[in-house]
């Protein structure tokens, strides 16, 4: 995939024709692989972006920082019009103050050429909603994306707490998954509540499985499946395991359910209650 | 007359480096205002923790809801003591602190106020709120070496009446002196209230014209919130104080106190080891975050 | 002298028996500096790995460290220091770019008013063997920050690795200690090493400088815009020191430690009475920055950057500080072509 080229042609006109105030996209690095997100104000920067299969980043979230410009225009690929979705369902933007040009995406890669996890899981590569679209809907391959969960479902409590645990030493705790995820809007996250003392600052497991845990529990039925918390994750850990769980328990519970960020429409599902949901716990 | 000289940083390795505080005891709590108290403390075989310079920090903790670092507002032979503002975790446990209690403090951290570079000069000492306590450890030096400097202005101002702190002090123990002058204003006043209200720089401005106050042969010390820094430093420069002459003593959030733990730097230094006592000249040439 | 390459396990050995000894290696997915033994189930150092994903500041800056505990006794209330003399150990295979880390690391917590005991404990302990590298990955730049790739003069111990064996230069009282326990395993002679290059290169000349004036550059929102703001660059920096102190209160033991922080998190600055004057990315970014290239230099007379090039591979938004260097020393030309 390659939309350079109509990516930096609509994007100097959105912003020479004052559509909107400024176009965010990647631009390239150094390294021939290397992709950055950025935010063209000018089109002379919006010459300089890049739209390719090494755009890895998803640029969702970027448009909080940006819209005080004005209406942002955003390179938008099926995981950022998911985002957006997500972003208008949760009150933190209007859909007006985004401008959406869509590619449709045919998945990203690593430098070694390798498709992205999170792009070989995507069942959605063509934005959800765009205000153009830049070329012919892209295939949508709709790969199995359970593959990972039905291996920890057929895991023993034993093994599953040792997968758990494993990934949870293995943490860092740099907190690139909340800050990636277009989920993670709270003002104060509970993890920096410093007053109430929620998390604990040393670095282990059970800090690190609170924090994980409570984070995904947080965002289950808002998630909208692009991946990005497991492709920032510096230790490479499997995050998006406990989503899609999480994902195909609500399909199977109260479904059928695709995941978040499809409309920007709530409310979601693990906050409706209807008087056939299953009450098995009551 | 000789440059003002803040020292900065330590010229050798110093004692007790250590991030583990000792244990002393709550021997003193008096109640300044609604939310300050002031707190003596002594080492339990009732000695002064540490020996420290006017300006410098000690940092405080209360197990386990962590350590605070404060201005020490004064000390005498056999103590040290702090006014604490109640704002946050720590400070709010402090506040529920009692005679007798048990706390850690380490320290002391810091440069000090340039008290001998000050000598034999007219000293304008300028605080607002609880900014007064480090101003006092200052004041209060000069007041007990009265005739090595020349006259003392005091310009305090707070929110209400009832935010003055050391009141007892600002109104009858320090105008006591020979040619002290204490200037109190408030933001807002009250019926019973018959003096000034002003916010501190136009407060300032008019003690300086009414005082007939020089700019020649003088020092002057500021410390406050963010605001009352911008808006004074403003006026001390229009009234024709020169950057080399302001003494400011800056507040940052901080941890270990020894410049390690990287938090409270502005540029290249650390208020909690260089700082917090700097001249506005210096800080000029610091870029730093406000 | 040189031990070969099929002694290496003999070498280790020996030097396990009379302490621990760390190697770079793939634990459970990671890299890292692990304990080498048969207990520790490390029992082959890698060196294919260029560096380790976790840099060995940790073995003498923890990420979680124990300073004291704290409680009430029959004599009252007592603080106890939790400082150890820790056992004599060794760090083998350490790259350049790592050693000279550990430099910088000396400098904040050996120098300047005050030292860290609890720093220095394990610092002393430490005997560091360097392996100099035998390829530049295309994130390496240690050249470009005054470190070769081929040298390691901070290290007790350098090894340079030729074809079939590894040639020993020890350097202080401690290499030369080791290389006294390793003689049965050593014979004369040299290996052939091709000295290596960073292929990535920035011009440091006068950055410090030029950074020092442009504290309230515009260039700060152009560079921030992709940080996410989290800690990960922080935390797998070979130099970044910058900590937390905090409790824990448990049944057994009320503890105070000091943990990792990063500059890049808004609680990092933030005060009682929530003044904030790091609120805002771009100052949290610019402070960074301006603390690798500028603050640091300024303070202690070198970058605190060695040019281990793992930020530039692992964040997440690929935030490159090799770009930002560029573009530094680009804007002072665009602004002076304005004048």
């Amino acid at each position: 995939m390659d939309f350079t080229e109509q990516v930096r042609k609509r994007a100097s006109q959105l912003i020479e024709e004052g559509t909107v105030a400024c176009v965010i996209g990647w631009s390239a690095g150094r390294l021939k692989y290397q992709r950055t997100p950025t935010c063209a104000d000018t089109p002379e920067q919006a010459s300089n972006l890049v739209c390719d299969q090494h755009c890895e980043h998803a640029l969702g979230k970027y448009v909080l920082e940006q819209k005080d410009k004005g209406r942002v225009g955003l390179v938008a690929r099926g995981c950022e019009s998911r985002a957006i979705n997500r972003l208008i369902a949760d009150r933190q933007i209007n859909r007006e103050d985004v401008y959406l040009i869509g590619i449709p995406c045919t998945g990203c890669t690593t430098r070694d050429g390798v498709e992205l996890k999170r792009c070989h899981e995507c069942q959605f590569r063509n934005p959800v909603i765009y205000d153009e679209l830049l070329g012919e809907p892209a295939p949508e391959p709709k790969n199995d994306r359970f593959a990972d969960v039905r291996k920890l479902e057929a895991m023993s409590r034993e093994e599953r707490r040792a997968f758990f645990d494993l990934m949870y030493e293995t943490c860092i705790r740099c907190h690139a998954c909340r800050q990636a995820c277009p989920c993670c809007t709270c003002k104060v996250c509970f993890a920096e509540q410093e007053r109430e003392g929620w998390q604990g600052k040393q670095f282990d497991v059970e800090q690190a499985r609170y924090y994980g845990v409570t984070r995904s529990f947080h965002v289950a039925d808002r998630c909208i499946e692009c991946g990005e918390c497991e492709r920032v994750c510096p230790m490479g850990l499997p995050l998006m395991t406990l989503m899609h769980k999480q994902i195909k328990d609500i399909d199977e519970l109260f479904g059928p359910y695709e995941g978040g960020g499809l409309s920007d429409e709530g409310p979601d599902a693990l906050r409706t209650f209807k008087t056939d949901d299953i009450e098995e716990f009551m | 007359m000789s440059k003002i000289i803040v020292e900065h940083g330590c010229a050798g390795i110093c004692e007790g480096s250590s991030l583990v505080p000792k244990i002393v005891h709550v021997t003193g709590i008096k109640e300044l205002t609604h939310d300050v108290k002031l707190f003596t403390f002594k080492t339990p075989e009732g000695t002064a923790p540490f020996a420290s310079k006017p300006g410098q920090l000690g940092m405080f903790s209360v197990p386990p809801f962590g350590e605070c670092m404060f201005c020490i507002t004064s000390r005498g032979e056999d103590y040290v003591e702090m006014a604490v503002k109640k704002v946050g975790v720590v400070t709010e446990q402090m506040h529920k602190l009692r005679v007798g209690d048990s706390v850690g403090l380490r320290g002391p951290y810091g440069n000090s106020f340039p008290y001998e570079s000050c000598k034999g000069r007219n000293m304008l000492f300028i605080a607002g709120g609880i900014g007064m306590a480090p101003v006092r450890a200052f004041l209060e030096y000069c007041l007990g070496h009265r005739e090595d400097y020349g006259r003392i202005d005091l310009v305090y101002s707070a929110s209400t009446y009832d935010d003055l702190v050391f009141k007892e002090e600002l109104f009858e123990k320090w105008p006591s002196y020979p040619d002290t002058h204490v200037h109190v204003s408030l933001y807002h006043g009250n019926e019973s209230w018959t003096g000034p209200v002003s916010y501190t720089a136009p407060y300032l401005e008019q003690v300086v014209a009414e005082e007939g106050l020089s700019t020649e042969n003088a020092a002057v010390t500021l410390c406050g919130g963010p605001s009352l820094f911008r808006t004074c430093r403003e006026s001390l420069t229009k009234l024709g104080y020169s950057p080399e002459n302001i003494i400011t003593t800056l507040e940052a959030r901080m941890k270990c106190g020894v410049g390690k733990c990287g938090r409270c730097n502005i540029g290249g230094k650390y208020i909690c080891l260089d700082g917090p006592v700097f001249t506005e000249a210096e800080l000029a040439d610091i870029p730093r975050d406000l | 002298m040189l031990f070969k390459k099929s002694r290496l396990a003999e070498v280790l050995d020996a030097t396990a028996q009379a302490m621990d000894v760390y190697v770079p290696a793939i634990v459970e997915g990671t890299s890292c500096f692990a304990p080498y033994g048969e207990d520790a189930g490390v029992t082959e150092p890698n060196f294919e790995l260029q560096n380790t994903k976790i840099p060995p500041k940790g073995l003498l800056f923890p990420s979680t460290e124990k300073l004291y505990t704290w409680g009430k006794g029959p004599e009252g209330a007592f603080i106890e220091s939790a400082l150890d003399k820790p056992a004599p150990f060794v760090a083998f295979g350490v790259r350049p770019c790592d050693v000279a880390a550990i430099e910088r690391m000396d400098q904040v917590f050996l120098t300047k008013g005050y030292i860290d005991e609890f720093y220095q404990a394990k610092r002393e302990a430490l005997t560091c063997v360097a392996l100099a590298c035998n390829r530049a990955s295309d994130a390496c730049f240690c050249t470009s920050m005054g470190q070769s790739p081929n040298e390691a003069p901070e290290a007790d111990l350098l090894l340079v690795e030729g074809e079939d064996a590894f040639e020993i230069h020890p350097q202080t009282e401690k290499g030369q200690a080791l290389a006294d326990l390793w003689k049965p395993f050593l014979e004369e002679g040299s290996v052939d090493h091709k000295p290596v290059e960073c292929s990535t290169q920035v011009n440091m000349e006068g950055v410090a400088q030029k950074l020092h004036g442009m504290f309230d550059s515009p260039l700060w929102d152009e560079v921030s815009t992709a940080c996410l703001t989290c800690g990960s660059c922080t935390f797998i920096c070979p130099t970044c020191h910058c900590f937390d102190l905090s409790q824990a209160r448990k049944k057994e033991e009320n503890a105070r430690f000091r943990c990792w922080d990063s500059c890049m998190f808004k609680d990092y600055t933030l005060m009682a009475g929530n003044h904030n004057p790091r609120e805002q990315k771009r100052n949290r970014v610019r402070q960074r920055f301006m603390h690798k290239l500028c603050f640091f230099e300024e303070r202690y007379g070198e970058p605190l950057c060695v040019g281990c090039g793992r930020c530039l591979v692992d964040c997440p938004a690929t935030m490159d500080i090799t770009a930002i260097i560029d573009k530094v020393n680009a804007w002072e030309e665009k602004e002076a072509s304005h004048v």
